[in-house]
């Protein structure tokens, strides 16, 4: 929203300059987010008279004239054809800057010439030349009044401007205005507010010869004031007007329309201005239809207007949209006589769901969807006929029609001066709280030792609650004046929670493992997470963003393949990847919300080459075991891994199960997905569920020293020849079930395979370590153990030991 | 026979080895069972008994001087071969460096941030993403027509017509939480909240559907305005140091009144500007109500800012598309 600062002081006394003001607004709430300056300077430019135009003896198209500048007589050649005898016009006299730039985007200096062999020393400027106006046609002609020699910018009165644009928030629907910035103002510098707005109406009679007024639906309408001009005469503005309104973004149309903008922007009451012969019936009727309705608006665009919308109509069909914009049947024109002022309070949301619905936003209705003060729609309208009569002449009919179904009276809310300073920690005095409340026109009553009764004005709807009026205290005081504590607290902090303590342990191990943390979307397009999930466990949005993301992702792998095809695109050649994201499925039971399974996965991922070509190595890929290698030693490191049942799922999938829940799986990205996701090098994928993982309890570091111990550990090897289904996991198990506690430790040294082994078999070798914490062992100690292994591995999955 | 004892230790002196070949003809010449010194011994038979200890010693001085001179020589000869310059001698020759994990710089900034808190007596608390209606908008003050619960703002999971079902959305703050927090426990609680949240937006270089957020929460008897500012600036002053400049001006949400936005100064190579970094206020009665707790027993603060926002301007990063791309060229850089 665009203020500007030579408009703000006509309601308020303002010494600073404006960096200061800007400043003070952004502190009051009403943020400033750029400042421009308004108006050109216009250094070097007068009002010239022309005393003589002949022709240029060389050229056709140009004329020599003679031009008097109060002191001396320029002669300067100019092109433009309605340059006359006796005209007063705007002069840029050597020197001076012109100020819109060419088509270069330099600036031109007026220099003194030659043109075609005759002098020039000067120019006459047209409005578009002067950025005043979109007039090109010819040169500006000026008020034949002035005087020659004057200086331009004070015979327009076109003064420097500062102009504020201010983030307004949506709970300030009086700030939309100049006057209400200037409450706010006048507030904060402890100065008086001059506001021509302040007197309320007496009692008048309705229109009623002229004009009848029907509103069919109060609930969207509470209030239709018209007041209606005679007999203007409709042009343009004046210059300090259209100067005005153009300072703030607007393109001034006539003085009637250019009049209730003015208004509009003076105290935030949108008004219209309608011509009244073009009314039908003399009637005016507030409603809405059924049906959608086509309607040409102002702009000559026409659209489809939704059911339920609000029109204004005259006595046959709709005239304007309520509260957002005019309709092309009932404009005002330079051929326009009488004028028909509206000035209603639309209800909010229903001007915001007009807006919405059309995708049109105006000044208008900006305001009307934040919500005006309904008790200003006469004073605005009376304001504006008293200016309209000023500007464009004519004649206020006496009288106005005021249909005001619907009544808003100013709401009283309780103060106390002790919860503004319990709630704020301040030590504010109970007048200096009412004498800012005074400034914001919140009259107050004493209802008791530092309480107050308030009554609110109805052009703040936003205030209904004490802690409002705290608000309104606190932001005229400055937050950044109340006082630091006294004292600081001593706080009893909360232990840090367990799952805090898992995400950032399970960081950690995933980092000094040597991956690298990645954050993908947490919403994949339905084909890529299809590839994951069917379709009746996935949850989507209802309104996706692009169809790049329209649904939850039910892993943390859809999310990883995409960023190794983005890697891979890029030639890295290396690529181990970590991932603590949440993951989202129907399910029967919820985690937080009914239906919804929402949990956290830790992912771990390796693509590449786990070596490249070196003068040391060989290039080395990797392979599933670099990576299954990573997690057991990141489940070791919760120390869950003892705990955990290994499935063997499938070739591509290995799973690690505890209390029948999968708590992580090792997963070899098979072929298809390969070629979907275009990645060219072998790629493995861990997935561990962590909130299982937490629930288990393995949040907590319960650490308690073992000792060391003292003796020597024995090892045996041992290899067995078996059938190539057996796997050696199922081999590990019976050998651990068998051997018991004194088995410290079992690796596979060897596998292989061969004709020489039999037909479908294979050779698993296995060292196994013994220890005993109490003695040394011997081959007597361990051999029985072997032997007792041996057999039940015989016995469970005919497995023979080789020699 | 001392003088020939003299000669074969001057022979034995002026034998040259330079290479393996000289080595050996040295030891075939003085130290094998054919060589000088064994037949210099057999001698011995011949020598006078009185003289026998005089020439035993004399030859066996000559004999330890030809093994030491072998043994010197044997190992200078294998020591000069170890000089030779390998290949592999080359210490210069290069090494890929390690390959290194790292965390997410959004991890970085977020851990940063926690810490911080942490140090000021916050704990840290969590919640779903997805969200219903009451805790995402309902409970935080946010009314039936507010533009947040509009689609066009806001990712809808589930939208109802029915009063007893709920909408269900991603969350478009961490806010919810707070409402958690406060309806399972009683107060004090003092607890941040750092989280992703979703916004139905286009993705740009400045706005993407997903970002991170941290908020904050503090509920007790007597929370002032003046402790929330204090808590804020020491907040800044620790993440932006101690010198950051700062202001505090009125804003607007929902949930909190008086609410307020913090602007920290920042400088640039031409000059500087107020950059907004938090949000925040006192928690609006209203809030409390929805979860059960009476403001006129317990006052509170609330504050908010995005991880993302700070995590770019810490590393002066110009694109939020770029923490999400999650090239492996961008992550190096966050190692260590």
């Amino acid at each position: 929203m665009k203020i500007s600062f030579n408009w703000l002081k006509n309601y308020v006394d303002i010494n600073l300059d404006s960096r200061e003001i800007a400043n003070k607004l952004t502190l009051l709430g009403l943020e400033v987010e750029q400042t421009e300056s308004f108006g050109a300077d216009l250094e070097g430019f007068i009002v010239g008279e022309v005393l003589n135009v002949i022709e240029h003896p060389f050229a056709d198209k140009l004329h020599l004239c003679k031009v008097s500048t109060g002191e001396k007589e320029l002669q300067i050649v100019c092109g433009a054809d309605n340059v006359a005898r006796g005209q007063k016009v705007p002069v840029a006299t050597v020197g001076s800057t012109i100020p819109k730039p060419m088509d270069d985007g330099s600036s031109l200096v007026v220099k003194k010439i030659k043109l075609r062999g005759e002098d020039s020393e000067g120019m006459i400027c047209s409005e578009m030349e002067l950025e005043i106006g979109q007039d090109h046609s010819g040169i500006m002609v000026l008020d034949p009044e002035l005087q020659a020699g004057t200086d331009l910018s004070e015979a327009l009165k076109l003064v420097k401007d500062t102009i504020f644009d201010i983030g307004l928030t949506p709970n300030r629907p009086d700030a939309s205005c100049h006057i209400g910035v200037a409450r706010d103002l006048a507030a904060v510098l402890q100065t008086d507010l001059n506001n021509p707005y302040k007197n309320t109406p007496g009692e008048t009679e309705p229109l009623d010869e002229w004009i009848d007024i029907e509103i069919r639906d109060p609930k969207q309408c509470h209030r239709y004031v018209a007041k209606i001009v005679k007999n203007v005469t409709v042009e343009e503005s004046p210059p300090w007007l259209k100067n005005q309104l153009r300072s703030i973004g607007l393109r001034p149309i006539n003085n009637v329309v250019d009049v209730t903008n003015y208004v509009l922007h003076e105290i935030g009451q949108p008004l219209h201005a309608f011509d009244y012969e073009k009314l039908n019936d003399e009637k005016i009727v507030v409603q809405s239809y059924k049906e959608t309705r086509s309607f040409t608006t102002l702009d000559d665009i026409e659209r489809n207007v939704p059911a339920g919308t609000l029109f204004i109509c005259d006595g046959k069909e709709p005239i304007a949209i309520a509260g957002v914009m005019g309709g092309l049947n009932s404009e005002v024109t330079r051929a326009t006589q009488h004028v028909l002022i509206e000035s209603a309070y639309f209800d909010p949301s229903s001007i915001r769901k007009t807006s919405k619905h059309l995708g049109l936003q105006t000044d208008s209705s900006y305001r009307f969807e934040r919500g005006i003060d309904p008790n200003l729609a006469r004073r605005a309208a009376e304001r504006a006929a008293e200016l309209i009569v000023e500007i464009a002449g004519g004649e206020v009919l006496n009288g106005c029609t005021d249909n005001h179904p619907v009544k808003s009276l100013p709401q009283k809310v309780g103060f106390r001066l002790k919860k503004l300073n319990n709630l704020l920690g301040t030590k504010i005095k109970i007048d200096q709280a009412r004498k800012i409340l005074d400034r914001l026109e919140i009259e107050t009553r004493a209802s008791g030792t530092d309480e107050l009764q308030c009554t609110i004005p109805t052009f703040r709807p936003d205030l209904t609650r004490e802690v409002d009026l705290i608000e309104e205290i606190g932001r005229i005081y400055d937050y950044n004046n109340i006082p630091s504590p006294e004292s600081t607290p001593f706080y009893s902090p909360a232990p840090i929670s367990d799952w805090e303590i898992l995400k950032n342990r399970i960081r950690s191990i995933a980092s000094r493992l040597k991956y690298k943390e990645i954050s993908s979307n947490s919403l994949l397009s339905e084909r890529e997470e299809g590839y994951f999930s069917s379709e009746d466990e996935q949850i989507r949005t209802l309104n996706p963003v692009s169809q790049e993301a329209t649904t939850l992702r039910t892993s943390l792998l859809g999310g990883f393949l995409k960023i190794l095809q983005f890697n891979l695109n890029r030639n890295a050649k290396q690529l181990r990847f970590f991932e603590i994201g949440n993951v989202y499925r129907k399910s029967d039971k919820g985690t937080w919300i009914d239906g919804i399974e929402e949990h956290t996965k830790l992912l771990l991922g390796i693509c590449g080459f786990r070596s490249t070509e070196n003068w040391l190595d060989k290039a080395q890929y990797f392979t599933v075991f670099d990576l299954k290698s990573d997690l057991e030693s990141l489940l070791d490191q919760t120390s869950i891994l003892d705990q955990l049942e290994i499935e063997f799922h499938s070739r591509e999938e290995l799973r690690y199960i505890q209390n029948d829940q999968v708590l992580a799986r090792l997963i070899k990205i098979p072929d298809h997905l390969n070629e979907v996701f275009d990645i060219k090098l072998p790629a493995f994928a861990a997935e561990i569920d962590l909130t299982l993982l937490n629930k288990a309890g393995f949040g907590k570091i319960e650490k308690t020293y073992k000792e060391v111990p003292r003796f020597p550990t024995f090892e045996y090897d041992a290899a067995y020849i078996v059938d190539e289904k057996v796997t050696a996991g199922r081999l590990s198990e019976i050998i651990h079930q068998t051997a018991g506690e004194i088995l410290h430790n079992l690796e596979v040294f060897d596998v292989f395979e061969g004709e020489n082994l039999g037909k479908n078999k294979k050779s698993i070798a296995f060292r196994l370590t013994f220890l005993d914490p109490n003695k040394t062992l011997t081959i007597n100690d361990v051999e029985p153990i072997v032997q007792k292994v041996t057999k039940a591995l015989e016995q469970m999955v005919g497995a023979i030991l080789r020699s | 026979m001392i003088s020939d004892i003299e000669n074969l230790k001057d022979e034995i002196k002026k034998t040259v080895i330079t290479d393996k070949e000289s080595l050996e003809a040295f030891r075939l010449r003085f130290l094998s069972r054919k060589g000088k010194l064994q037949s210099m011994f057999g001698n011995m038979q011949n020598v006078p008994k009185k003289d026998r200890s005089r020439v035993g010693k004399a030859m066996n001085e000559v004999k330890e001087l030809a093994e030491t001179k072998f043994n010197t020589q044997k190992k200078a000869l294998q020591n000069k071969k170890k000089t030779r310059f390998k290949a592999t001698d080359d210490l210069t020759l290069p090494v890929s460096p390690e390959y290194a994990g790292s965390l997410h710089p959004l991890t970085q900034t977020e851990n940063e941030m926690k810490n911080i808190f942490l140090r000021l007596g916050f704990d840290v608390a969590d919640g779903p993403e997805i969200e219903d209606d009451f805790h995402n908008f309902t409970s935080l003050n946010f009314p039936p027509d507010h533009p947040a619960r509009d689609m066009q703002d806001t990712f809808f999971i589930r939208k109802s017509d029915k009063k007893e079902v709920q909408d269900l959305v991603m969350r478009t703050h961490t806010s919810p939480v707070q409402i958690r927090l406060m309806k399972d426990q009683p107060p004090p609680i003092r607890s941040v909240i750092p989280g992703r949240v979703y916004r139905n937006e286009a993705v740009t270089a400045k706005s993407y559907f997903q970002f991170n957020q941290m908020e904050g929460l503090y509920v007790d008897h007597k929370v002032t305005m003046g402790e929330l500012i204090e808590t804020l600036v020491m907040f800044a002053r620790l993440m932006y140091g101690s010198d950051v400049k700062y202001r505090v001006r009125p804003s607007f949400f929902p949930f909190t009144e008086p609410s307020i936005e913090m602007d920290v100064w920042w400088e640039s190579d031409s000059d500087g500007q107020w950059l907004e970094i938090l949000g925040a206020g006192m928690v609006d009665p209203n809030v409390f109500e929805a979860c059960g707790l009476d403001p006129e027993t317990y006052t509170g603060y609330a504050f908010g800012m995005g991880v993302d926002r700070i995590a770019m301007l810490r590393y002066g990063i110009n694109d939020i598309r770029i923490l999400y791309e999650n090239d492996i060229r961008f992550l190096d850089q966050f190692t260590g």
